[in-house]
């Protein structure tokens, strides 16, 4: 992944994009958009480029814009029927039906109450209806998803939430190094972790909040520092 | 003016028993025609045959190649730490490094056209000769061959050496 520092602003006709798709087919990723032939930014940022041909605008944002396919982390709001609302920091509240669980029937319910955090998938996302989540994959098992026990959540911009997981980010690496810990990082720039006492998670915390400012480029040299926030 | 408009039948003979699928038939162009004459002024003649080179695709997810952001390390979470194992090791599989090779390619294919290769052009060749050829050829080499060979024994898969793999 290339992190040039072409910064685009919105409205702005980026013309290296539409050179590479004369020959060849291009994603456009957030933050892009497409008029007939020409490709205009709709978000400030860094323009990214992942290989072979995605491109995308890495803009500094805390309100999530739902999307199919992504990993988020949800506060249960309240029961609706045979829905729970779930808050995942979009415009509007998410629902998922009781159904979506592993192992859930009509007559066998999971157990979540007003204020349970959930680790779910966004199975529908548009701008006309509210965004819907499901617990399980598409063979109806729970794997990583599901309600999140004991721990403690904080917020953090979509951007952190985005470096953490990236492939080899050294970051979590870099903490394990020092404690055990359990972490759920929600694309929606939301975040659980888990330590052995309450000394440790509120260390962890602060060092992963201290990334917040770092960009890729100097995030290993934060990496290196993030020692002294464990032991502050 | 000769009429443009298409013959239609009738409704009587369309509720006829043995007119049913020519009913169906009947109320589907007109559905579609409807529809076409609906959106007429909306869809123009690019939309239909434009191929366009862009995929929009609205998920970081998906754009940047995120990893699942459920992990736990050190034995904190058994049951996690065990499904990232698994993912790695499939992860692995795929990218699988190229394993070193016993027998180098061009040992490959000395060794294949020594021991395979006089067959396979043969009967390649056989599929490009005339039937007259083939015939004749045939006996000449039925001549060729010693009295105690019989050209049409069938020809049976055996079983694979167990050192093979």
């Amino acid at each position: 992944m290339s992190s040039s520092g072409t910064i685009v602003m919105p409205g702005e006709r980026i013309s290296a994009i539409e050179e590479v798709a004369k020959s060849k087919r291009v994603i456009l990723g957030p933050g892009l958009r497409r008029l007939d032939d020409t490709v205009v930014a709709s978000k400030a940022g860094p323009l990214r480029h992942k290989e072979p041909n995605t491109f995308w605008v890495d803009n500094y944002q805390r309100r999530y814009v739902p999307a199919r396919g992504d990993l988020v982390l949800g506060i249960v709001k309240a029961k609706a029927g045979d829905q729970y609302r779930v808050d995942i920091g979009s415009a509007d509240l998410a629902s998922i039906s009781y159904l979506s669980f592993e192992a859930a029937t009509k007559k066998n319910r999971p157990d979540l109450n007003p204020g349970d955090l959930i680790y779910a998938r966004v199975l529908v996302a548009s701008a006309d209806v509210e965004p819907e989540l499901v617990c399980v994959n598409s063979n109806g098992k729970r794997g990583k998803l599901g309600q999140l026990a004991d721990g403690f959540f904080f917020k953090c911009s979509l951007n952190l939430g985005r470096v953490l997981l990236r492939e080899n980010c050294p970051a979590l690496a870099a903490l394990t190094r020092r404690l055990p810990y359990e972490i759920a990082v929600g694309v929606n720039g939301r975040i659980w972790l888990k330590a052995h006492s309450l000394r440790e998670t509120i260390a962890l915390t602060n060092a992963i909040l201290a990334l917040e400012q770092a960009g890729y480029a100097e995030i290993d040299k934060v990496c290196d520092n993030l020692e002294d926030f464990l032991q502050a | 003016m000769p009429s443009k408009v298409k013959p239609r039948l009738s409704r009587g003979v369309l509720d006829m028993k043995f007119m049913q699928r020519t009913k169906k038939k009947v109320e589907k162009e007109a559905d579609d025609e409807q529809s076409r004459a609906l959106y007429s002024n909306e869809i123009n003649e690019k939309m239909i045959n434009s191929s366009s080179n862009f995929i929009v695709e609205s998920s970081y997810s998906i754009c940047e190649g995120l990893i699942d952001g459920r992990l736990s390390f050190r034995g904190m979470n058994p049951e996690i730490e065990l499904l990232m194992e698994q993912e790695l090791a499939e992860k692995r599989a795929h990218s699988k490094p190229e394993q070193p090779k016993e027998v180098s390619d061009k040992d490959m294919a000395k060794a294949y056209y020594a021991n395979k290769a006089p067959t396979v052009t043969n009967s390649m060749a056989k599929k490009f000769s005339s039937k007259k050829n083939f015939k004749r050829k045939q006996h000449g080499d039925d001549q060729a061959r010693s009295p105690g060979y019989h050209p049409k024994t069938k020809q049976q898969f055996k079983k694979p050496r167990e050192d093979d793999d």
